[in-house]
C-alpha cells in the first residue's frame, strides 16, 4: 500500500477499521505515523474545545505544510527571505495555529461523529490538499454563525471581515490556478503558501472577536 | 500571575477601578518612568498625546448606557475597557471615544475594532490590533506593531522599527525614520517616501494594491522588485550588483540592482499591483 492509498483510506482507519495493508503501510511509513498521530491528538482534545486556547502540537502545522508540499501546492522556500512568512500577521501566531487546530478538530471529529465515512485525506479534483478541503465547509459554518451574531452589533466590522474573507478566498482561488498552469512559478507558490496562512490568521481574529465579551 | 497586593493600595485601586455611571469620565493616575497603557474599545476615537507630568490621565466619552468605560491602574500599567453592558447593541450606542494623556515615554498597546486612533510625540513600543479602525501615528517612535484587517495606517516621521500588515487597508509612511520596515496588504495601497538608512532593511509587500517608493539620488540600496502580474516601473539608475544582472530602468515585472553603493536592502513584493519606485520631486 502506498501512501495514497493509506490516506484515501485514512478515516475508516480512524474509525477502527484497518484496510488491508494498511498497518504494514503505517509501520513503515513515518509520515502517515505523523499524520494519524496529528489525527489522534485532535480526536483526544475535541471533546473540551472551548477550552483550546493553547498552542496547537508544533508538529500539526509542519504536517499540514508537509501535506501542502506532498501535493505539489507549495515548495520549501529556495532561499531565506523572499515571501518567507508573507502576509501573517506574526509568524505563525499561535492563535491561528490554535484556531487551525480548532477548524480541524471541528471538521475531524464532527465528521467522524456524523458520518460512517470521511473523506479526511481525499484528494481533492484540483490539488486542493485534502486535510484544508475537508475543513472547508465545517469552518464556513463556524464563521457564518461567528459573523451573523458579530453583524447585529457591529456590522461595519462583520463586514470588514467578510470583505476580507472574500479577498484572501479569491486569492487562493487565484493562485491556485496559477500554480497548476505555472507549475514552476516558485513565487505564486509562495503566494499561495501565504494565502493559506493568512486565511489562518483572518479566520482566528474572527473567532477571537467574536468570542469578545466586553 | 496574580500578586498579591496590600490592602491600602488594593483599596486605592479599587477605588479607582470603581465604573462610573456618568457619561464622562475623567481620572488620573500617577505612574513611574515609561508606564504601560493598554486600550481596548470596540468602537469610537482614541487620541493619545504626551505631556511633561508623571501621570497618566484618561477622559473617557460615550453616549449609551449599554457601555460603561473603565480605568484601572496596576503597578506602572493603566488599563482602559470598554464594557459591554448588553448582548443588543447598536453601532451608535457601541461607541466609546478616548482622550488620553500619557508621559512622553510610554508604551501603547491598543485593540480597537472601528473608529480612529491618532497618536502624536511618544516614545515606546506600540502595537495596534483592529479590524476596521484607522491609526494616525505622528512623530512617534519605537517598535511599532500595527496590525488590522481593513484598516489604514497614516505614519508620519515615524522612528523605529514598523510592522505593518492589513488586508484591505492603505498603509502610508511619510518621512520615516527607520532602519526596519516591514509592511504588507492585500488590496490597500503602500506608500514610502523617507531616508533609506544604511544597512536597512525595507519589505514592502502586496496582494493588488499598488507599491509606490520615492527615492532621492542620495540614497543606497539594493532594489528587488517584482510583480508577478503586475509592472514594476522604476526611474532609479540600478548598478549590477555583484553576484547578479542589474536591470535597466523601465518597465518590467522584476528589477534587481543597486541604488549608488546598495547599502540598504529594499525588497517590494506584490502578486498583481503595479510596483513603482520613483525619484522623490
Amino acid at each position: 500500500m502506498q501512501c495514497r492509498e493509506f490516506q484515501l483510506n485514512l478515516s475508516a482507519w480512524m474509525e477502527g477499521e484497518a484496510a488491508s495493508g494498511a498497518p504494514a503501510h503505517l509501520a513503515a511509513c513515518a509520515a502517515c505515523r505523523a499524520l494519524v498521530a496529528d489525527l489522534e491528538a485532535i480526536r483526544t482534545s475535541a471533546g473540551d474545545l472551548a477550552a483550546v486556547e493553547s498552542d496547537p502540537p508544533r508538529h500539526l502545522w509542519a504536517s499540514l505544510r508537509a501535506q501542502l508540499e506532498s501535493e505539489g501546492l507549495i515548495r520549501e522556500p529556495a532561499h531565506a527571505g523572499g515571501l518567507a512568512g508573507f502576509f501573517t500577521f506574526f509568524p505563525r501566531p499561535a492563535l491561528a495555529g490554535a484556531y487551525l487546530s480548532l477548524v480541524l478538530a471541528c471538521a475531524v471529529f464532527v465528521g467522524m461523529q456524523t458520518r460512517p465515512r470521511v473523506e479526511v485525506a481525499a484528494v481533492h479534483p484540483h490539488g486542493l490538499p485534502a486535510v484544508i478541503a475537508t475543513v472547508e465547509p465545517q469552518h464556513s459554518e463556524v464563521e457564518q454563525r461567528t459573523l451573523r451574531a458579530m453583524h447585529e452589533h457591529n456590522p461595519a466590522v462583520a463586514d470588514t471581515f467578510v470583505r476580507s474573507l472574500f479577498q484572501v478566498d479569491n486569492f487562493i482561488r487565484l493562485c491556485e490556478k496559477t500554480v497548476r498552469e505555472q507549475p514552476g512559478n516558485d513565487l505564486a507558490r509562495e503566494y499561495l503558501y501565504a494565502a493559506y496562512q493568512q486565511k489562518a490568521d483572518l479566520l482566528a481574529v474572527i473567532a477571537e472577536r467574536g468570542a469578545m465579551g466586553d | 500571575m496574580i500578586r498579591p497586593i496590600p490592602f491600602a493600595a488594593a483599596a486605592l485601586l479599587l477605588a479607582g477601578a470603581l465604573p462610573v455611571s456618568a457619561h464622562r469620565i475623567e481620572k488620573s493616575f500617577k505612574v513611574e518612568t515609561q508606564p504601560v497603557v493598554t486600550i481596548r474599545n470596540a468602537s469610537g476615537k482614541i487620541n493619545i498625546h504626551p505631556w511633561q507630568k508623571s501621570e497618566v490621565r484618561v477622559v473617557a466619552d460615550h453616549t449609551s448606557e449599554k457601555v460603561e468605560t473603565y480605568a484601572e491602574q496596576m503597578g506602572n500599567r493603566v488599563d482602559v475597557v470598554t464594557h459591554l453592558l448588553s448582548e443588543k447593541v447598536t453601532p451608535p450606542e457601541l461607541r466609546a471615544d478616548y482622550d488620553i494623556t500619557v508621559p512622553a515615554e510610554t508604551e501603547l498597546q491598543i485593540r480597537t475594532d472601528a473608529g480612529t486612533v491618532v497618536v502624536k510625540g511618544i516614545t515606546g513600543d506600540m502595537t495596534f490590533d483592529t479590524v476596521a479602525a484607522d491609526v494616525t501615528l505622528e512623530e512617534v517612535a519605537g517598535f511599532l506593531v500595527f496590525k488590522t484587517v481593513g484598516g489604514s495606517l497614516d505614519c508620519t516621521r515615524c522612528a523605529g522599527r514598523i510592522e505593518a500588515n492589513s488586508i484591505s487597508g492603505n498603509i502610508r509612511l511619510t518621512q520615516p525614520a527607520s532602519a526596519t520596515v516591514r509592511a504588507q496588504t492585500y488590496s490597500g495601497s503602500l506608500f514610502f517616501d523617507g531616508d533609506f538608512k544604511r544597512g536597512g532593511i525595507y519589505i514592502l509587500k502586496s496582494v493588488e494594491g499598488p507599491i509606490e517608493v520615492r527615492f532621492s539620488d542620495d540614497d543606497s540600496f539594493a532594489l528587488n522588485a517584482s510583480s508577478v502580474q503586475g509592472l514594476v516601473e522604476n526611474q532609479a539608475t540600478l548598478r549590477q550588483p555583484s553576484h547578479r544582472r542589474a536591470s535597466r530602468a523601465g518597465v518590467s515585472n522584476r528589477l534587481l540592482g543597486n541604488v549608488n553603493e546598495g547599502l540598504a536592502r529594499v525588497e517590494l513584493f506584490s502578486f498583481s499591483g503595479t510596483i513603482r519606485i520613483l525619484r522623490r520631486q
